[in-house]
């Protein structure tokens, strides 16, 4: 039955979208803290997907960026339960900042602007074929076959060109995670890089 | 070998443009949750990339609504930042709700959900409903479109709680009490405290209903009140803990509630069969259970068990 299950879960990636991932950096961010390896924090992300994507409900969850750093805590704790060193002070800093918006505040919304904006971004750094596509099929809302005949190219290439932009701006929604990190180690009085 | 995370990133990301493309049909689906497996990564990954697809739309609607901001951009940035019409108005064109206007729950046949909102009430929602919740600054408003909900309402004199059924109004400041949605109406039934209900155009006629006393009040604003219905309420809300509390209704009122609650649905065959009285408390997820108590207590017989519908008549006296 395409009608309810599909709506559900359009819902649900919308959520996701517009509520979520915008704290995904944050979250990143929080991981590095613990200095876990790259493909750890990869994995945790992907895992702290997959526990949203099991949630019925989640439009009461009042703080969706907290909640995911908190989902994401309790993988950590439950199923990477090892010695780390941990630096309380960064933690919870990000913490905080995570936690900072019990109300779309004024900062909030003005981080959910940048959000977009920073998605804006991405996509105008697509290379020129990929962000036509991407343009035309994601904002124009165009669909494959008329991206295709615009074009005047078969049909795979509107296809592996839309997989290529979403891939690359995932990359660079990864590489914000980076960033952020970067910003906290840089404001911290007194200590360096990562060790 | 295992799979890094990019390796299933790139093959999620594949899926989320092919669900864009030919829809979310059981074939590729199946395909979907064949390649998940019972991995919860893969399941993450694709969700990730399906949401970061939506983020591209979200962001293209957020630009072509950039030129409306820029117009109301003579308003210094603080005053538009600081006044909460204007948040909402910029989150709106930003797309940001661009669901609803509010928090929107729907509950299936037989669902019934329990949900905190954001101000501390709670609101139990009866199966097959669908509401829509504003929390404003200076007001609360439950919109009922269709179905039951028992709202628990937490104080908060600034800001009055409405659930609007229709043309219905129901008020309450700190209070619980439950509204469902008539074809003609609502029936109102509080369990705590006072609400204040009227008709929408007869704002002048109102009536308060406290606890312990239930009300309909239908659309042309007419309304009936009840007192000392206390028994009758906790009866009437027995839903909350899935199961229906019957003293004496008819067979037939007994079965229209049962199907509330399932897509399997009792029919009764015979019209006098339908008129008999019926005690008792019974499971609301349970239709086979339910026909088959009727079957014994009043000789009945259930003459179709199929899994779209169980048909009870009377026994053929020949």
């Amino acid at each position: 039955m395409e009608t309810e299950q599909s709506w559900r879960r359009r819902e649900l990636v919308a959520w996701v979208a517009g509520k979520v991932m915008p704290h995904e950096p944050v979250v990143r961010a929080w991981l590095s803290a613990r200095m876990l390896p790259a493909e750890d924090i990869d994995d945790l992300i992907q895992e702290g997907y997959c526990r949203l994507s099991a949630l019925d409900a989640f439009k009461h969850v009042e703080n969706p960026g907290a909640f995911f750093l908190t989902t994401v805590r309790n993988i950590l704790a439950n199923r990477w339960a090892r010695a780390r060193v941990v630096r309380i002070d960064a933690i919870s800093e990000i913490e905080a900042m995570a936690g900072a918006d019990q109300a779309p505040s004024p900062e909030r919304m003005a981080g959910d602007r940048r959000e977009l904006g920073r998605v804006r971004a991405l996509i105008a750094a697509l290379p020129h074929r990929c962000r036509r596509i991407v343009e035309l099929r994601r904002i124009d809302g165009r669909s494959q076959r008329e991206v295709a005949e615009m074009m005047g190219v078969p049909e795979t290439i509107v296809e592996n060109e839309s997989v290529r932009g979403l891939r690359l701006i995932m990359d660079g929604l990864r590489a914000q995670g980076d960033r952020v990190s970067a910003d906290y180690e840089a404001r911290r009085p007194g200590r360096g890089g990562r060790s | 070998m295992t799979l890094t995370a990019r390796d299933i990133e790139a093959e999620a990301a594949r899926f989320a443009i092919r669900v864009e493309n030919e829809g979310r049909t059981p074939a590729l689906e199946a395909e979907i949750e064949q390649w998940i497996g019972d991995d919860s990564r893969r399941r993450g990954a694709f969700l990730r990339a399906e949401a970061a697809w939506a983020l591209v739309g979200q962001a293209g609607e957020a630009e072509e609504a950039a030129p409306q901001e820029a117009s109301s951009g003579r308003v210094s940035r603080r005053g538009l930042l600081a006044g909460g019409g204007g948040l909402l108005a910029a989150s709106v064109a930003l797309g940001l709700f661009a669901l609803s206007p509010g928090e929107r729950y729907e509950t299936r046949i037989g669902e019934i959900s329990r949900v905190p909102l954001a101000d501390g009430s709670v609101a139990s929602i009866n199966s097959d409903t669908e509401l829509a919740v504003r929390l404003e600054k200076s007001a609360r408003v439950v919109e009922l479109a269709r179905g039951e909900a028992w709202l628990q309402v937490a104080k908060d004199a600034r800001r009055p709680f409405t659930v609007e059924a229709g043309r219905v109004r129901v008020r309450a400041v700190g209070t619980a009490f439950s509204v469902r949605r008539r074809n003609d109406g609502a029936d109102v039934l509080v369990t705590d405290g006072v609400v204040e209900s009227w008709v929408e155009g007869a704002e002048g006629h109102r009536v308060r209903i406290a606890a312990g006393e239930r009300a309909f009040v239908a659309d042309n604003a007419a309304i009936s009140k009840e007192s000392h219905a206390a028994p009758e309420i906790d009866r009437a809300l027995a839903w909350r803990s899935g199961r229906i509390d019957l003293a004496g209704e008819s067979l037939a009122a007994a079965v229209a509630e049962i199907n509330r609650y399932n897509a399997r649905k009792i029919v009764v065959a015979d019209p006098e069969l339908a008129r008999e009285p019926l005690h008792g408390m019974f499971r609301t997820d349970d239709p086979e259970g339910f026909a088959a108590t009727v079957e014994a207590i009043t000789g009945a017989e259930i003459t179709q068990r199929g899994p779209e519908r169980i048909v009870i008549a009377s026994k053929r006296n020949f």
